[in-house]
């Protein structure tokens, strides 16, 4: 190993410590002990890291209260940065959120983190032409019964019993925690983005299954079909035009490229 | 105006900003006169959304700089080649004016602590960022501006000054500077040297860009947060590399506390009025 990178070494692992040690490679002077010097780095690596998961951890950072501070320091000590983009860093935070001791017998702050998690990966995923009404409109009679709908790829669809999206919307507009509650059923929360807004909210069973369907490539009578399934064959095409005003609406499809 | 008596041939942008989020619209309704922007390249190289949608709009109405703060050209890791392939794909898409990061190393053996670590100012060094800096250069196929980093730590080491090491780089990689005058002088404190002989040892016609910033008072060493206004040394040896360098593109850097836009203009302003007698008399 090159001096450069044994000095280089040596300054990350004294950075990473638990304890400030300035290793031999450092000196100080009148004015600073090398101790000193170098724990401005040691707070500055917390720092920066603990401000940039709060950043991207909105809601859990509410949902969590006090906790939170205790929470990003566990996990900063157990996941060193790897990637260029401070942001990054919190990638395994849900992770670390549903299997690390004592969080994961809290598992809302799991559900939590993975839904600040798809706001922030959804808000500058890559853009896609939305369909609009009017692309359909042209459409002739007789080719709906084999159209496919495209919902946009970077949509994200995630199951939990609590009320994750409570907390956010809390966190958003700078209002009171709210109460944590577990409802009977899991609840599916849709991520997606209109245009350039991130959204989210819950599904009704019935989207969720012809949503998953549309994903999988159904076609519109396949669609359809599977709304008979929930409402009957005679009422399900009126609920599929009132799903698909609603997705077109909130720029939910893509065009088919 | 260009910077040909310089020997650069990169254009003098006169006065301008970091572009900061809390200023987007403001920004657009009214630049004053602000007369360019300086972009954080890793903020908008992600895949799409919002971030490249106003970046669009500022590329309309301003000429850019990019900044990175992530390509760690002084670590011994191999350089991180999907990082310059985004920063290469953002500065083809984008056109800056020039691409600018720091002369540090942020990381090693993977692990990134997100921080512009000093180096240790040796030969070895100088001769892994030279090296560095040419790869760099051929993928982005331009000359970069490497910056001054304020620092606190020494190294053991080290054998020349810090603006020998990094007038040494320029030249044999043939890069050019982006002077931080406010990191000079937290550096000149930190370490106990003169900031004129730092900028006595920088090869003028490498000088592309200045920062300027303010910073904190530690106990005993000061703390560059780049969280507040510009102080009156950090002015005075403003001054001092204007006399010095010429006309140099100059821009307030405000990282923290970010203050409304009209606080900024004014620091501009000052800036302007401190430096345009002295270009004038020097012309």
């Amino acid at each position: 190993m090159s001096s450069l990178a044994q000095i280089q070494q040596h300054v990350l692992q004294a950075v990473l410590a638990d304890t400030v040690t300035a290793p031999g490679a450092l000196k100080g002077d009148d004015r600073a002990t090398a101790g000193t010097r170098l724990a401005i780095y040691h707070h500055a690596y917390r720092a920066r890291l603990r401000e940039a998961l709060a950043i991207e951890y909105p809601g859990l950072a509410l949902m969590a209260g006090k906790s939170f501070a205790t929470l990003a320091a566990g996990y900063i000590e157990a996941h060193p940065s790897g990637h260029y983009n401070i942001r990054w860093h919190g990638a395994g935070l849900a992770a670390f959120l549903d299997y690390g001791l004592p969080w994961r017998e809290r598992p809302a702050l799991g559900d939590m983190a993975r839904l600040d998690w798809a706001i922030s990966t959804v808000f500058d995923a890559v853009d896609e032409p939305a369909l609009l009404a009017q692309d359909l409109a042209s459409l002739a009679p007789e080719d709906w019964a084999t159209l496919q709908l495209h919902p946009q790829d970077k949509l994200q669809i995630l199951v939990t019993p609590y009320n994750v999206a409570a907390f956010r919307k809390a966190a958003d507009l700078g209002q009171a925690r709210p109460r944590l509650r577990r409802h009977r059923q899991p609840v599916s929360l849709l991520i997606w983005r209109d245009g350039m807004e991130v959204r989210y909210r819950a599904l009704d069973t019935d989207e969720l299954a012809v949503l998953e369907a549309a994903i999988a490539g159904a076609n519109f009578t396949e669609l359809c079909d599977r709304l008979g399934q929930f409402h009957g064959q005679e009422q399900a095409p009126a609920r599929m035009v009132q799903l698909l005003q609603g997705w077109l609406a909130g720029g939910l499809l893509r065009t088919h490229t | 105006m260009t910077t040909h008596d310089h020997g650069k041939y990169l254009p003098y942008l006169g006065f301008g900003l970091g572009l900061r989020v809390e200023h987007y619209e403001t920004l657009l309704q009214d630049a004053g006169h602000v007369e360019w922007l300086e972009i954080i390249s890793e903020n908008y190289m992600v895949p799409g959304g919002r971030p490249l949608a106003w970046l669009e709009k500022f590329r309309e109405r301003f000429p850019l700089v990019m900044h990175g703060v992530s390509l760690s050209i002084g670590s011994t890791d191999p350089l991180d080649e999907g990082y310059l392939q985004r920063l290469a794909a953002l500065a083809r898409h984008i056109e800056p004016q020039w691409v600018s990061d720091h002369l540090c190393w942020t990381g090693a053996h993977g692990v990134n602590l997100h921080d512009l670590m000093p180096m240790p100012y040796t030969e070895e060094a100088i001769a892994h960022v030279v090296e560095r800096v040419q790869r760099v250069q051929d993928a982005l196929g331009r000359r970069i501006l490497l910056e001054n980093v304020s620092s606190y730590i020494t190294y053991a080491q080290s054998q020349l000054t810090e603006w020998e090491f990094l007038a040494e780089i320029a030249e044999r990689a043939d890069c050019l500077i982006l002077l931080d005058i406010n990191n000079i002088h937290v550096s000149a404190h930190n370490h106990g040297f003169s900031p004129l002989d730092y900028l006595a040892g920088i090869p003028g016609k490498r000088v592309q860009q200045f920062h300027l910033a303010g910073h904190e008072h530690g106990d005993q060493l000061l703390i560059d947060t780049h969280d507040a206004p510009v102080i009156g040394p950090v002015w005075d040896l403003y001054e001092e590399a204007v006399r010095r360098f010429g006309p140099v593109s100059t821009m307030i850097e405000r990282d923290d506390h970010i203050p409304p836009l009209a606080e900024l203009m004014t620091e501009l302003e000052h800036a302007r009025k401190l430096a345009l007698p002295l270009l004038k008399a020097a012309a």
